[in-house]
């Protein structure tokens, strides 16, 4: 029962440990969660990938595809095709032939109203076709969707995936084995389409109210259990990414990414994480620096994608439906020789895919759902890379409750050294201090903290916080009014927001009172730590990056004596605001990737993207619910807020001093 | 005087006026459908329903959503059909009361901790001078207690949440009002209420007793206290059997509370052990775990504090807080708004700091994990039971906190600040 012991009985070496040495422990405990981390990557301290769930029973069958030419006549069709249809899908062909094949075939229209400047509509229509299960009523089944890309779009072209995906269909209708129904769904407007009509399979709106109208169904297949999306660029494709971060920084899990690396070995083409090829082994005598370096950079990479919390691939959007979904993305070779095609790989890579999910007798619920890839073959647990949070995060705790420690032994210390001091006239002694107890009693009354005032400070910034969530609708309606264009008043009207908030400490009546700013200081780093456990706990890389920036800006935050010491800690907190890493962030991004170009464009073309960064964060969260601006706007802002506030601390206690002197005294 | 009774007003009307808002607002569906604040006992929808149901003519109790007794049944049916769409009011009204309950209530106890000091100043140790509580020590604590149950995030929930455990502390308050002033009526009744709800308030029959007894003197009032509330809970449970003819609702009320049938997940301890655990050891495992809740620390607590049935009193509630069959926020609130009553102790808790965190943390990370479980699908309900556990152990460490520091102020009360065994320091070890 340590824990329970007596309060004089060791806990006094512990606390007055832990106000002596909380500073060096909190960097000790900050820099032991970031080399934590690092190691993660290197592979003998990772585990290698395995498969939980054995009914998948992966590989076990015979290929049978050999539709092969089948999907290259499509695909020279769908090239003709795609030729009268610039700027959409050429539904009536792709309508036409899976009608020929013998499914069900449907179309699916929907409407966006884009929420923020002037009120625009935009309109847009997939096509699916649903195989009916041979063994089963219609109550499971898989997705096989393409986002399409018509000629006019920006991105690498999709269409060799309609092409095998029809030439896949033809030959799984033939199949009498299939006891889920398998959809196959043609997306358009890339996310925009999926999230469409995933709210209208489930019949539910994700974002707010009317903002996507999402329609109805006309035809429906039974709860979906996976989903597997396509995004083949070329007729001939050398290797296979595999992309798996979805939204809010949500993971399918482990066994889907393992079937799907399987096949792709199974059928001789190298798959590839965050494009990046896995270390060969004989590659290995570069040495373990070498090896962890490239490993880190293949992890960093997941973590920089996961953190923004935006699907890289449509089947991001399926997992908030409780669907485990990965998007294979297949690249040509470097050097392309000829019209060579290999469909008849890749056919026979989904149809792997598509009879071990075949086999699923309940849901994927074996293995992991949390964990990071240092490389396709190799994962990091969530209970390996936790402990690295929990370090940094706990950095934090420590030194809020040192902090606290330290504010409830100052008007005792004196007394108990006293006590240390002349145990023998200890009786006298205690009988003086008890005097000047009662005699100071009114003004240890004004030193304590008010509760009061602290509440409502609290209540307010988060207050704030909320009310900056809600306001684009507003600011962008008003800047518009002006003439100003969506992105621009935003941008303008936060850094006005901000700006206004900055004077907030001068409100702060409490100020001078240094116990007040000391518990404010307190429960802002209270706030800030169980905002990013819990955050880590939701999209773990997010968490990650941010304790990695805000823990050791929140640490500094120390009242000090020198007025220059308090006016760099002010500066560095001020460069920690989330308007200013993030248009810090995006400066950084467009100088290393645009080079050569003059400084001045560079900057303009940096602050566009910025003020375009916080658009679409917003409207993801009107459309997806991406909560990545919500957070920021009703946590994050708000705690920065308190930390700042707390910045304007008095360096030392006055009753202190008066305290000190008065002990004085009393010896 | 006048601001004081000014932001005394201002105090209870900002606690009515936020749960008044955010019971009309958007968020009251989701705060009352969350697992901590509804349990399968408490849940407004459940009543609603089976109002429905009574209303329909059918047994109420025949579809195995309602474990509330008849006669609560009954008032409620009466309390809805007077307020019509306004109900909410109700809660609000009942809990508002309840802060100014609790207010009295720890006043009261103010008064009896510094008679106390009074009558006993010539036993105590000549160097304990300093640790005795001055007048301000006793004039602040009602009001915190008062605050602390107005502004308390849980009780806040609880209240929005539209619960029924709003009514069972609002009886709880009243006990304990009538308890500290040795009122024999409001002492008696409201426990018998809260028993014939809850069946675990049955624990405080003990501070009852011991509160004639010790306090008050009265052996025989002491006695009687126990009778009447025995029997004010035979006639309620009369009342509801005369309100169907049956006596169906035995089983739908207290075996429910028992035996634990619904393991819906909530913040306590037994729905994850029962889940898990091979069906044939269930009987074993449900002696266990009630006989924890309700026989293992009543006896020798009862013993340890028979001197301060108020403490004896929060400790208990704290106890069951914790280990009851279907705890929820409410329960855990209302021992925390109880707290202030022992301000002058805060000093000599150890894990106040510690305990806060585990609160805010587990506060914070309950919803977090309960969404990666039932709505992402990814986590599990390890993850929710691991967060549960840490909530649990937190309220243990509290009320194991508050009782250490109660009998270490005794002990230094009794025997001075300077201890010493053969002329070195000593120090008290809990092992």
């Amino acid at each position: 029962m340590g824990l329970l012991t007596d309060p004089s009985a060791g806990q006094g070496k512990l606390t007055k440990a832990l106000v002596k040495y909380h500073p060096k422990l909190t960097v000790l405990l900050y820099i032991a969660g970031i080399i934590w981390f690092c190691l993660l990557a290197y592979s003998p301290l990772n585990a290698g990938t395995y498969f939980s769930e054995n009914a998948l029973l992966p590989g076990l069958v015979t290929s049978k595809f050999r539709d092969d030419t089948l999907a290259k006549q499509y695909y020279d069709e769908l090239q003709y095709e795609m030729k009268k249809y610039n700027n959409s899908i050429p539904y009536p062909w792709i309508l036409a032939k899976f009608r020929q094949i013998g499914l069900d075939t449907y179309t699916h229209n929907f409407t966006l109203n884009y929420p923020l400047g002037r009120s625009q509509k935009f309109t847009g229509k997939n096509v699916y076709a649903i195989l009916r299960a041979a063994r089963a009523a219609s109550t499971e089944a898989l997705v096989m969707s393409v986002p399409f890309r018509p000629p006019s779009n920006i991105h690498l072209t999709t269409s060799p995936s309609v092409a095998i995906m029809l030439a896949f269909a033809k030959f799984a209708n033939k199949e009498k084995y299939w006891s889920k129904d398998i959809i196959f769904l043609i997306t358009e407007h890339e996310q925009l389409g999926v999230q469409a009509w995933l709210e209208a399979y489930h019949n539910v709106a994700c974002g707010q109210e009317g903002i996507l109208e999402h329609g109805d169904l006309q035809g429906r297949g039974g709860a979906i259990q996976a989903a597997i999306n396509l995004e083949f660029h070329h007729i001939n494709i050398a290797k296979m990414d595999i992309k798996v971060e979805g939204l809010n920084g949500q993971l399918p899990n482990l066994d889907l990414f393992n079937l799907a690396t399987r096949m792709c070995t199974k059928e001789g083409i190298p798959h590839t994480f965050k494009n990046r090829e896995n270390q060969k082994k004989d590659d290995r005598g570069r040495g373990p620096y070498d090896e962890w370096c490239y490993s880190f950079r293949t992890l960093m990479a997941m973590v920089a994608s996961q953190a923004t919390g935006i699907p890289n691939g449509n089947h991001g959007l399926f997992h908030r439906f409780g669907i485990q979904a990965l998007t294979l993305e297949g690249f040509p070779a470097k050097q392309v020789r000829g019209n060579h095609s290999n469909f008849i790989t890749i056919g026979r890579i989904l149809e792997g895919i598509f009879r071990s999910l075949n086999n699923l007798l309940e849901r994927f619920h074996q293995s992991y759902f949390f964990y990071l890839l240092p490389s396709s073959e190799r994962f990091i647990s969530i209970g390996l890379y936790m402990p690295a949070m929990c370090l940094i995060a706990g950095a934090l705790f420590i030194k809020a409750c040192g902090t606290w420690c330290k504010l409830q032994q100052n008007p005792l210390s004196s007394s108990d050294s006293q006590d240390n001091d002349d145990n023998e006239d200890s009786k006298t002694s205690m009988k003086k201090a008890s005097g000047d107890h009662s005699s100071n009693d009114d003004t240890q009354e004004e030193e304590n903290f008010d509760i009061v005032q602290i509440g409502s400070i609290f209540l307010l910034t988060h207050t704030i916080g909320i009310v900056l969530m809600n306001s684009p609708t507003n600011i962008t309606r008003f800047g518009s009014a002006y003439g100003f264009n969506t992105e621009l008043s935003i941008y303008i009207g936060f850094i006005i927001f901000s700006l206004v908030l900055l004077i907030a400490p001068a409100f702060v009546t409490i100020r001078s009172s240094y116990k007040s700013m000391t518990v404010i200081n307190i429960l802002s780093l209270l706030e800030l730590g169980t905002t990013l456990i819990c955050l880590s706990m939701y999209n773990f890389s997010l968490g990650f990056l941010a304790g990695t920036l805000y823990v050791p800006l929140a640490l500094l935050i120390v009242p000090s004596n020198c007025r220059l010491c308090s006016w760099v800690q002010k500066i560095l907190w001020l460069l920690a605001h989330p308007l200013v890493v993030l248009t810090t962030t995006v400066l950084i991004y467009t100088f290393i990737s645009i080079t050569g170009e003059p400084f001045k464009e560079n900057m303009l073309r940096g602050l566009v993207a910025t003020q375009q960064a916080i658009v679409f964060g917003i409207v993801d969260s009107m459309i997806y619910s991406n909560w990545l601006y919500s957070v920021i706007t009703c946590v994050m802002i708000p705690n920065w807020l308190c930390f700042w506030i707390a910045l304007f601390c008095p360096s030392k206690p006055k009753s202190d001093d008066k305290q000190v002197a008065a002990s004085k005294k009393n010896d | 005087m006048d601001k004081k009774i000014r932001s005394w007003i201002l105090m209870y009307f900002l606690g009515a006026f936020a749960r008044l808002w955010l019971a009309t607002s958007e968020y009251q569906k989701i705060i009352s459908d969350r697992i901590e604040i509804s349990t399968p006992l408490n849940s407004w929808k459940r009543i609603t329903e089976g109002l429905h149901l009574t209303s329909l003519g059918i047994y109420p109790y025949i579809g195995d959503t309602l474990h509330e007794p008849p006669v609560n049944l009954a008032v409620y049916n009466v309390l809805v059909a007077a307020c019509g769409r306004y109900f909410y009011l109700i809660f609000v009204i009942c809990d508002t009361a309840t802060a100014y309950l609790l207010y009295i209530a720890a006043k009261k106890y103010m008064r009896h901790l510094q008679n106390n000091q009074i009558d006993n100043k010539d036993r105590y140790a000549k160097d304990a001078n300093d640790i005795l509580l001055k007048d301000s020590d006793f004039a602040i604590p009602p009001t915190y207690v008062a605050a602390a149950y107005l502004f308390n995030p849980y009780i806040m929930f609880n209240c929005v949440g539209f619960t029924t455990t709003v009514f069972g502390n609002f009886f709880m308050a009243l006990f304990l009002a009538g308890l500290m002033s040795g009122n024999l009526l409001f002492s008696t009744l409201p426990l018998a209420i809260c028993i014939s709800q809850n069946l675990y308030p049955i624990l405080l029959l003990s501070p009852l007793f011991l509160q004639f007894l010790n306090i008050e003197k009265t052996p025989r009032k002491a006695i009687t206290a126990v009778i009447m509330v025995l029997m004010f809970w035979t006639l309620l449970v009369f009342l509801s059997y005369y309100m169907h003819n049956s006596w169906d609702f035995i089983n739908d009320t207290y075996g429910f509370i028992l035996t634990v049938p619904d393991l819906r997940p909530n913040t306590g301890l037994f729905w994850y052990f029962f889940i898990e655990m091979f069906e044939h050891f269930r009987s074993l495992f449900i002696y266990s775990f009630q006989i924890n809740v309700t026989l293992l620390y009543f006896i020798p607590l009862s013993i340890r504090f028979r001197k301060d049935s108020m403490l004896l009193a929060t400790s208990l509630l704290s106890l069951m807080a914790t280990f009851k069959s279907y705890p929820c926020l409410g329960d855990v609130g209302f021992v925390l708004a109880l707290l202030p009553c022992w301000k002058h102790l805060f000093n000599y808790i150890q894990q106040g700091f510690l305990v806060g965190c585990c609160f805010i943390v587990t506060t914070a990370l309950a919803p977090t994990v309960w969404y990666l479980w039932i709505y992402s699908g990814s986590a599990n309900a390890n993850f929710y039971f691991g967060v549960t556990l840490a909530f649990a152990t937190a309220q243990i460490f509290l009320i194991t906190d508050v009782l250490f520091a109660y009998i270490k102020r005794e002990f230094t009360l009794k025997y001075g600040r300077v201890r010493k065994i053969d002329g070195k320091d000593a120090q008290l070890m809990l092992e």
